[in-house]
């Protein structure tokens, strides 16, 4: 990537006279958020370059950082990286001459979380300073400049005033607002510092916000709002980069990140403020919802100077006429037709006899067939629309054909390249694609066959299905907001919407899925989902300070030390101790296997070191009900249930605890009985090949303990 | 004033320091992006911005040939205009310009001519006396229905054709040459000049839609005998560019001198004891008032002009100051209260109630239309329709480069709308959703709600201002 040869120079070496002070402004771009909320059209194209009122989203927010005189960018791809960089440079903000900024860098990386990125970037140090995080669909004519002389001004003042987060006052009800899920912040005017945040509805699903009396007893005034737009817009330090690396479960950068660093503000003494802004324009096209909200907040000049007659893209021409109504050159409008306000209509594209477009969005090359009805449809370029066709509120993708006389009703969505055949009606709930994905999990897609009952004889397309609603436990937050984009398409949408896969609100359920690739091993889920809040705080710092110790060679009593002063801190039971252990030393030893230990020897190593600190979490040696160590045995094979070869390491690993005595023979043979290690399929299955050792301790206990070792040693070797 | 520790936002102060350490074409985009978003924004700031840029480019221009420079500052002009077609003032500096390099290559070609009286072809060289036989023998050529079937398709292409990058060079329209014998044949290209406009006052035509009919290629009119002639001239030994960029310097001073000029004609018409009433933040109006105040005691009501420029409005009243951040270059002054003048301050919506003790109305001015029609900030049109009601005298004061050539044919593309926000707080989500706001930054007034221009030549009426543009226009440059 060409830094931007000449100007570059020229404003380096005019920097360099008043420099010391000015460092360059450096900006992230979030290209891809990690979502599929713009399924299906994120199939086939990157969600950055989909058209909002027939402008890419990135050139909005490149635009935004042009703006805020931004003069380092860095692009963080995700899916479709071909695109984006054949876009990218092809665009004016690579080009030598055009582009404000001095470079701009790509950066693709394998990342399937907000989080992975983040720790990526920290570990590739590229910020410098102070940053700004931006997605790649911030539309906001806002000028920066007093949020970051806030920033820069508490920085000076205090180290420790890692963030600014600029948000927009939008009162109670506002369409550009997130509708259903909807963030809180307290906040304590008199330092602008943010205190607490959280997801309505949060984890637990209710509406209640829990505030610690902490804050309440602690600051003169708090706010607790709702009525903010978070657009989005980090100025970041780079310990916020640092925070993401520590903490290697975060992975939602609201929910995850900015929840949990405002809570463990008396650990790392780390603050994150606001800045409210009550004038200009700024959103995150977020999902449908708000893509509809943006888009006419756009057509009717709320975040001016970002309309369409300001020509954002080279080659635009579009002309505002009275009444919001933009059309660029060459549109060819028979004489009868109507165009009624808030519509754009983009190049060569022509309309017929006795067409009624209003409140619509049409891009360039585009045939509207005769009488014609569009209300409130966003359709892409190169679209044909059949004679007598009516479309409402609704997503006509590129390429996307209609035959004649069809209905598409408000809510549904086509997606590139469909074709739909002659009088066929389209219900709000369906989205017609024409590919699918190959696998899951992979960009790759491929054309499906299409489903004539659907798209008529001769169309192509057929309804897609996300392969995530499976699994997925969609709170009901993005039915509301679909449902509030197409009011229509109301109740009969939660089963389609499943697949709009939350990042902010589903933290829990995406940690458990990403489980075995990006490394997030406090799975608290799968065996005990009734966590506290407070426990799952422990949760995570007690099992990755273990881990790390593990990792370093900590002594046994050290990590002993520190696990007692964190449970203290925070109250957690010993069964969460005993759970932090496992989880740490199972990813320890998963870790040992994939470097090519072999896993008896790498049980070897993580438990033999550590006797001391194993036996200090159960207390129930003496007692004939071992109940302390069959929960540790269970945890440790529940943790094991979805880990590679996950049966051996419990054989082994249980072989090694009796052989260590830290779990008596009795404790083992109560775990094998009772009912909670047999639970469902996975907690079987895992246990299988234990059962040696069972047979094995049955055997010994009621015969002589001769050949013990002998027979120990085989059991490992049958490995 | 500029960059302190903290990033600051591009605007006109960056601008014209980056102009100094970058290359010409990276600044004509930087400048481009700035105008289409607003972050350089009105006749001074536009205009100080362009000329900068130009005196830039001649200076970075490499040979002799004239025609080569005039083609050159014209594409720029082309790519300024499109960005920000309603910034009209870009334009007009562009024509200034290059008005600036024909006369500069005549005047030589004329001293080549007499020396050498080389008599195939005489050309008489272009002084503005001589002006007015030619557009009339020329327009005689046209009747004037085809004026009007003419009308609508230069307006828009003059907008349209210019937007749009790549077809820029195709679509261009003839150009126009003032030899009478050189009559152009299809598309009208004198619809812009001034008799056209008064063959045709007043009437936007009714068919105003554009017709997306590409006007027809344009490209072989370079070579038009006028450009052959500048072609010719590289031969002469003259400095072309020494000459343009002390014409460029001139027109730099011209600007900075505007509004002391404008202020020499107060005491003329600022009579004792008059009450005035005026609009907007202009430091031009605030000039002219204060230079008045010095010899006589009048009484100022001030409209306030919201909702766009009255934050302006106040502190112009209350520190003389428009906007710390913005106009570094401008001097301050004092503001209207500590001369001594009573300044009161009143609404839009009372304009018409206190008219009729109004003596005189001062008009500042966005831009200025070549049939006397001006373009300035909204609430202008009411506050002279008020006047006229009362038969109050009605005075715009504008700088000279506020003149354009440009004829309203479509008034509409003239206004440009702003920030919906600024009339209803974006907070009202209700109100967001269910209901339409407009907010033009611009009202067009046309002609006959005017009395008097005052520039800094002196006071003008506006059915001569015509003539004003013909001095300070050549035909040739009216469609960039």
């Amino acid at each position: 990537m060409p830094p931007k040869g000449k100007k570059a120079q020229g404003s380096e070496k005019s920097k360099a006279q008043d420099d010391e002070r000015d460092e360059p402004l450096q900006a992230v771009i979030l290209a891809d958020p990690f979502e599929t909320r713009f399924s299906p059209f994120t199939l086939e194209h990157p969600r950055c370059l989909l058209p909002l009122a027939n402008t890419p989203l990135i050139e909005y927010t490149f635009e935004f950082l042009a703006n805020a005189g931004v003069e380092d960018v860095y692009v963080y791809c995700g899916a479709h990286r071909d695109q984006v960089e054949e876009y990218i440079n092809e665009s004016k903000w690579m080009s030598q001459v055009a582009s404000p900024f001095s470079k701009l860098e790509l950066i693709q990386s394998t990342s399937h979380s907000i989080g992975d990125a983040m720790r990526d970037l920290d570990t590739r140090g590229l910020l410098v300073g102070d940053f700004l995080l931006v997605y790649g669909d911030v539309v906001s004519n806002l000028p920066l400049e007093s949020a970051l002389a806030q920033h820069r001004a508490r920085r000076a003042k205090d180290k420790n005033a890692i963030m600014t987060m600029v948000l927009r006052e939008a009162g109670t009800r506002h369409r550009t607002k997130a509708q259903g899920t909807s963030p809180i912040f307290v906040i304590d005017p008199s330092k602008d510092r943010c205190l607490h945040f959280e997801q309505m509805p949060n984890k637990e699903q209710s509406h209640f916000l829990s505030i610690d009396p902490l804050t309440l007893s602690d600051h003169q005034e708090i706010e607790i709002r709702q009525d903010l737009i978070d657009c989005g817009i980090d100025i970041c330090t780079p310990d916020v980069l640092a925070l993401w690396s520590d903490n290697f479960d975060f992975q939602a950068p609201r929910k995850g990140f900015l929840h949990q660093v405002l809570k463990d503000w008396e650990l790392n003494g780390k603050t994150i403020h606001t800045h409210i802004v009550t004038d200009h324009y700024a959103a995150r096209v977020r999902n449908l919802h708000a893509y509809d909200a943006v888009s006419k907040d756009i057509v009717s000049r709320w975040a001016y100077p970002l309309c369409p007659d300001s020509n954002l893209v080279r080659g635009q021409t579009y002309r505002l006429q009275k009444g919001n109504i933009y059309k660029e050159d060459g549109v060819i409008l028979a004489r009868d037709c109507v165009i009624n306000p808030k519509t754009v209509i983009g190049r060569s594209t022509s309309v017929g006899d006795g067409s009624i477009i209003s409140n619509s969005i049409i891009g360039r090359h585009c045939q509207i067939g005769r009488g014609v009805k569009i209300d409130g449809a966003y359709i892409w370029d190169h679209v044909n629309i059949g004679d007598g066709s009516i479309v409402n509120k609704s997503i006509i993708a590129s390429e996307a054909s209609l035959g004649k006389r069809c209905i598409i009703e408000a809510g549904a969505l086509i997606s590139h390249g469909v074709s739909i055949g002659e009088r066929k009606t389209i219900l709000g709930t369906q989205r017609i694609t024409r590919s699918k994905r190959k696998r899951d999990n992979s960009d790759e897609v491929v054309r499906g066959e299409p489903d004539t009952a659907i798209v008529g004889a001769g169309g192509s397309g057929f309804e897609f299905r996300d392969s995530e609603e499976e699994d997925e436990d969609e709170p009901v937050d993005e039915l509301v907001a679909r449902g509030g984009l197409y009011n229509l398409a109301s109740l009969s949408f939660s089963a389609e919407s499943i697949s709009t896969l939350n990042s902010e609100s589903e933290e829990d359920f995406q940690i458990s899925h990403q489980r075995s690739e990006a490394g997030s091993f406090v799975s608290v889920g799968s065996v005990d989902s009734a966590t506290s809040h407070h426990a799952h705080n422990f949760d995570h710092d007690a099992a990755a300070s273990i881990y790390d110790s593990l990792v370093e060679g900590h002594e046994s009593a050290n990590i002993q030390l520190e696990l007692t002063s964190l449970r203290m801190s925070t109250n957690a039971s010993e069964h969460q101790v005993r759970r932090a252990v496992v989880v740490a030393f199972v990813k320890r030893i998963t870790q040992l296997i994939k470097a090519g230990t072999s896993v008896r020897d790498a049980v070897a190593q993580v438990f033999g070191q550590h006797q001391d600190l194993l036996t200090r979490t159960m207390f129930d040696k003496n007692a004939s009900n071992k109940t302390d160590q069959v929960d540790f045995l269970v945890l440790l094979q529940g943790d094991l249930v979805n880990k590679d070869g996950g049966d051996s390491i419990l054989l082994s690993a249980a072989t090694k605890l009796v052989e260590m005595d830290v779990i008596e023979d009795d404790a083992m043979v109560q775990w094998w009985e009772g009912p909670k290690s047999s639970e469902d399929e996975g907690m079987r299955k895992v246990r299988e090949k234990t059962q040696q050792l069972i047979d094995f301790l049955n055997q010994s206990s009621e015969e002589e303990d001769s050949e013990e070792d002998e027979e120990d040693e085989e059991d490992d070797d049958s490995e | 004033m500029v960059t302190g520790a903290v990033v600051t936002a591009p605007g006109l102060s960056s601008y014209l320091k980056s102009l100094k350490s970058t290359p010409v074409e990276p600044s004509v985009e930087h400048l481009i992006s700035l105008l289409k978003r607003r972050q350089i924004r009105n006749s001074r700031p536009c205009a100080v911005a362009t000329l900068a840029l130009l005196s830039r480019v001649v200076g970075e221009f490499k040979g002799r040939d004239a025609a080569k420079l005039v083609e050159r500052i014209r594409q720029i002009g082309r790519r300024l205009t499109s960005a920000q077609p309603r910034e009209v003032v870009v334009g007009n500096i562009i024509r200034r310009v290059l008005g600036l390099v024909r006369e500069v290559v005549e005047d030589n070609v004329e001293a080549v001519t007499e020396a050498t009286s080389d008599a195939g072809q005489s050309h008489p060289a272009h002084h503005d006396s001589l002006h007015r036989p030619q557009l009339i023998s020329s327009i005689s050529t046209f009747s004037p229905l085809k004026h009007a079937s003419a009308e609508p398709m230069d307006s828009s292409s003059h907008y349209s054709e210019n937007m749009s990058d790549s077809g820029e060079m195709s679509k261009r329209p003839p150009l126009l040459t003032s030899h009478t014998s050189y009559a152009p044949t299809s598309t009208a290209p004198l619809v812009n000049s001034l008799f056209g406009l008064f063959s045709h006052p007043d009437t936007p035509s009714a068919s105003n839609t554009p017709t997306g009919v590409q006007p027809p290629d344009g490209k072989g009119t370079l070579t038009s005998l006028n450009l052959e002639r500048l072609a010719d001239s590289s031969h002469s030994r003259f400095d072309l560019k020494g000459e343009v960029m002390n014409g460029i310097q001139e027109i730099q001073d011209e600007l900075e001198q505007t509004d002391d000029s404008i202020a020499d004609n107060a005491l003329h018409h600022i009579h004792s004891n008059e009450i005035i009433l005026t609009h907007t933040a202009s430091s031009t109006v605030q000039k002219f008032l204060l230079a008045a105040a010095r010899k006589r005691k009048f009484t100022v009501v001030h409209v306030e002009t919201h909702p766009h420029d009255h934050t302006a409005t106040h502190s112009i009243l209350l520190t003389g100051k428009k906007r710390d951040a913005e106009d570094d270059e401008e001097d301050s002054w004092k503001p209207l209260r500590s001369a001594g003048i009573q300044v009161v301050m009143i609404p839009d919506s009372h304009v018409y109630a206190i008219m009729s003790q109004v003596n005189k109305v001062i008009l500042a001015t966005h831009t200025v239309l070549a049939n006397g029609a001006l373009v300035a900030a909204s609430g202008a049109r009411m506050i002279a329709s008020a006047a006229k009601a009362h038969q109050t005298p009605v005075v715009v004061v504008s700088g000279l480069y506020k003149l354009s050539p440009v004829y309203p044919f479509d008034i509409d593309e003239l206004i440009e709308y702003g920030d919906a926000g600024s009339v209803v707080p974006y907070e009202d989500g209700d109100f967001v959703d269910l209901v339409d706001v407009e907010n033009p930054l611009y009202d067009y007034v046309p002609a006959d709600l005017v009395d008097l221009y005052i520039t800094n030549l002196g006071g003008h009426a506006p059915s001569y201002l015509y003539r004003i543009v013909a001095d300070h226009y050549r035909t040739e440059d009216i469609n960039l």
